[in-house]
Parts: C-alpha cells; sequence; structure tokens
C-alpha cells in the first residue's frame, strides 16, 4: 500500500474519532487530538507538496528575471520535498532584497509593476500552502 | 520531573509558605492541557490552621523547556497582581512567586483557581451560540477595562519598562520582527513586506499608556456556559504599552470562529467598539486600528515560528507546537498577504 495521502487521512480521524475520546480527562486526549487533526491536514498537504514547490520556484524565477537579475541559486538536484524547498528558500531570499530595492523607487512605474506582480506571487502562494481547516472543529484550546 | 514529585515537593513548598498550616495534603493534580508557554496543573489541597480545616483550590503554573513564548513568570505574577479585584475584572488572585528552580525543577507561580467556567474553542463558537451578545459585551468591556487600569501605581510597572507614547508602536515591531528573523526556519517574504511597510507608516503615539494583556482572545477566557465569563487568563504576554494592541489582537479573524460580520465572532462592530471605549476611556480611529491589525498578524507570525523552532529542535515535542508553526502560520500569513496585495495594487 503506498497511498500515503489514504493511509495519515485514515489514521487521524481514527485518533480523532475513536482513540481521542477514549482518552477524555486525560492530558493525552488534547495530544491525540492534535496529532490526529494535522495527519489529515497532512493527508491533504502530501499529494501536491512537490508540485506547490515548483510552481513557487516557477514564480520566484520569473519575477527575479523580470527585474533583469540571473538568480544565483542552483536548481534543485531532485523533486525531493527537501531539495526543492532549498531552493525555494534560496530564491526567496532574493526576492526579500528586491522588493526591498523596488520600494526605495516609490514613483518608478515599473518597479511599482513588479512590486504588484511579486506581492499576486506571494498571495496565490500563501493560499496554495494553506491547509483547510479540518471538518471536524480545531483544537482544543 | 513525574507527578509524584510534583505533588511531594509542592506540598512542602506550600507549607513552606503558609506558616500556620499543618499537615497539608494534596487531595488532587492534574496537568491541564494546552497552555504551551507554562506547564499548567490544577491541584487541591486540604491543610488545618488555628481555624480548623481548610481547603484550598489552586493553579499551579511551571515554565516548560521551551514554549510558544517566551517570558517571565514574574511579569505575568505582577500583571495578574496589577488586575486582581480591578473594575469587576475577573481574574484569579496572585499568591505564590518562586524563581528558584530547585523548588519544583523550573520557576512556577500559583495563583488561586476559578471553579466555574470553561475554555471556548476560538475555531468554534457554538458552545456559546445563546449567549453571543452578553458574552461579547462582557469580552469588550473587560478589555476596556483592562486598558484603563492605573499602570503608574501597577505591580506591572515595577516589573516591565514603561514606554514613552510615541515609541509604543516601535518597541513593539522592533521586538517581534527581531523574533521572526531570529527563529524562522525559512525565509518570510511576507512578513518582511509587512515589516518594512509598518516601518514606514507608523501610527500616532498612543492616546494613553495601558496595561496590555498581549493575548486577550478567544480561547483565553473561562465562561459559565450561562452567558457569564468568568475568568481572563494566560498574562504571560504582558506589557505595558498601547491600548490598541489588545483591541487588535482580540478581534483578529484567526480567533472569531470564522465569523467576520461580528467583532470577535461576538457582537456587531459598533456594540464592541462602543463597550471598549466606554470602560477604556479611550478613543477608536479606523485609520490607527488598521495599523495595529496588521501589526496583530505579524506578531501572530513571529509566535508561530518560533513555536516552529521550538517543536523542530525538539526542545518541546508538545502537538500544539507543530500545530501553530503550521496551521496558524499559514492563516496569519494567508491574511496578510491579502492585506498588503490589496496595498499593493493586487486586484482581490
Amino acid at each position: 500500500m503506498t497511498d500515503l495521502t489514504l493511509i495519515l487521512d485514515r489514521i487521524g480521524k481514527k485518533l480523532v474519532g475513536d482513540v481521542a475520546p477514549k482518552l477524555d480527562g486525560d492530558y493525552a486526549h488534547g495530544h491525540a487530538v492534535m496529532i490526529g487533526l494535522m495527519n489529515v491536514m497532512a493527508a491533504e498537504m502530501w499529494d501536491g507538496a512537490a508540485d506547490r514547490l515548483q510552481n513557487e520556484i516557477n514564480g520566484l524565477r520569473g519575477l527575479l528575471m523580470a527585474a533583469g537579475e540571473t538568480p544565483d541559486i542552483a536548481p534543485s538536484p531532485s523533486l525531493k520535498i527537501s531539495d526543492l524547498s532549498r531552493e525555494r528558500d534560496g530564491l526567496a531570499r532574493e526576492l526579500i532584497v528586491l522588493q526591498t530595492r523596488l520600494e526605495a523607487r516609490p514613483k518608478d512605474p515599473d518597479a511599482k509593476l513588479l512590486l504588484t506582480k511579486i506581492w499576486a506571487h506571494l498571495l496565490q502562494t500563501a493560499a496554495a500552502r494553506m491547509p483547510s481547516p479540518p471538518a471536524f472543529g480545531g483544537p482544543p484550546d | 520531573m513525574p507527578m509524584d514529585n510534583i505533588e511531594a515537593q509542592f506540598a512542602t513548598y506550600f507549607a513552606a509558605q503558609t506558616p500556620a498550616a499543618r499537615n497539608v495534603e494534596i487531595t488532587s493534580i492534574s496537568r491541564i492541557h494546552g497552555g504551551a508557554s507554562r506547564q499548567t496543573y490544577a491541584i487541591d489541597l486540604h491543610y488545618e490552621d488555628a481555624d480548623g480545616p481548610q481547603s484550598k483550590s489552586l493553579i499551579l503554573r511551571r515554565d516548560p523547556p521551551d514554549s510558544l513564548i517566551d517570558t517571565e513568570r514574574r511579569i505575568e505574577f505582577a500583571a495578574i497582581q496589577s488586575v486582581f479585584g480591578q473594575a469587576e475584572l475577573p481574574v484569579p488572585e496572585a499568591l505564590f512567586l518562586e524563581t528558584d528552580s530547585a523548588q519544583l525543577g523550573a520557576p512556577f507561580f500559583v495563583m488561586s483557581r476559578i471553579e466555574s467556567g470553561e475554555p471556548l474553542n476560538p475555531f468554534d463558537l457554538s458552545a456559546i451560540d445563546q449567549h453571543r451578545r452578553e458574552i461579547g459585551e462582557q469580552f469588550f468591556r473587560h478589555l476596556g477595562s483592562i486598558a484603563a487600569v492605573d499602570v503608574a501605581t501597577s505591580p506591572l510597572a515595577a516589573a516591565v519598562d514603561t514606554p514613552a507614547a510615541d515609541q509604543c508602536w516601535r518597541r513593539e515591531l522592533g521586538y517581534w520582527a527581531k523574533e521572526i528573523r531570529e527563529n524562522a526556519q525559512s525565509p518570510q517574504p511576507v512578513a518582511e513586506g509587512c515589516i518594512r511597510y509598518l516601518m514606514n507608516n507608523p501610527p500616532p503615539p498612543a492616546q494613553r499608556l495601558s496595561i496590555v494583556h498581549g493575548d486577550y482572545r478567544t480561547g483565553n477566557f473561562l465562561h459559565d456556559g450561562a452567558g457569564k465569563i468568568t475568568a481572563v487568563l494566560d498574562w504571560e504576554m504582558a506589557h505595558i504599552g498601547d491600548p490598541y494592541e489588545d483591541l487588535a489582537w482580540a478581534t483578529d479573524p484567526l480567533w472569531c470562529g470564522n465569523d467576520s460580520e461580528r467583532a470577535a465572532g461576538f457582537i456587531p462592530w459598533p456594540d464592541a467598539i462602543a463597550a471598549w471605549q466606554s470602560a477604556s476611556g479611550c478613543e477608536f480611529d479606523p485609520a490607527i486600528f488598521e495599523w495595529w491589525s496588521m501589526f496583530a498578524q505579524l506578531k501572530a507570525l513571529g509566535i508561530w515560528v518560533s513555536s516552529a523552532k521550538a517543536f523542530a529542535a525538539g526542545k518541546n515535542d508538545d502537538p500544539i507546537l507543530a500545530w501553530s508553526g503550521w496551521f496558524t502560520h499559514s492563516a496569519h500569513e494567508l491574511m496578510l498577504a491579502a492585506r498588503l496585495a490589496g496595498k499593493f495594487g493586487v486586484p482581490t
């Protein structure tokens, strides 16, 4: 069985629905609920993780190149999440520097347009990274 | 430290702090879930003194190996002392402060336990559906009452620095920007963009210096199920600053049960603002609130990245730190990205 999305989702629901209620009154109850919720969230996010990172990387490279820059960040050697994350992080650091530089040119329409594109990218990628709130409520406080 | 050890050592500690008490016996002790910034225990004990048998219900808050929020327990203790008995604010009485780790393995403090009340899940307000108005009115009135407490004579003023009115925003922004930069495990372009925006568009000086609870929100008060707030808890982030800071934090969308129509998910915004103004004596300006509201979300990111770091480093394996570093971080980053995108011309 290699469907990790299925496994994580079922384990999470089992923890929240079956295991946690049996621990009611014990300190471990809260832990079981939290772990279950995060399993379900991980199930949702697992399948698209590499795709999301690749989209972020493509977007970041495009924005940096639109500013006339050639990012000094080597492409990821594999599709491992860890490798893609390293590439994305390196590009994001360069983006922060670029944003700061563009904001120092408030009267430059080109800078303003690129800043708008950068924020559109940041909004789109933040939305893509947002897990759905689990359907059976949030964590205990 | 195992529970048995805490029980025995706390009984010894209590007896030493209460010379008139004899035959101190702990009848129950249990750890309360949540509150990752402190390990929190509910303790019941019996003892005898000159007036005969006595019993006490206490809360013990002990420093964990690492926490969501890095603060000193003496500040939390002083904050509770500062508001106890003020304007009908429902807060427990601060009893003992112990800074010596030798007693229970870590510094701790003890307060009375308020018996009636349950916390409200910030992601699901249905438990108070029938009492939203009563809870909301108290929620904002208590918040205003905290802002109205005389800072100069408060124990908190002796425990923390008092900023100048025109430095409140700068101090808080600087602190949380530093937290983000020191603790984030990956670049934070949204947070960095927000820091620059807030720095370049500062609010006016605070209209008054107030006690700021620092984490006043749904989830950090108890209610009795019949429309009454019975306790305002979790004062570990208290400081002196601009009263807008608490108002903005209290009304952040993340702890409003997904209800953006009502302030904090409780009552219409005009009613909430009126209750806060009446109790605090402060004026409300939407433009100033907007700055503090954005700041609240940046501050949240600071807490969440610190949580993620502590969890990843293995200093504290409480799953709530992973939740905070993931779900709540993602939620606040998205909220801030949407706000800033609008300010930079992205159609939203």
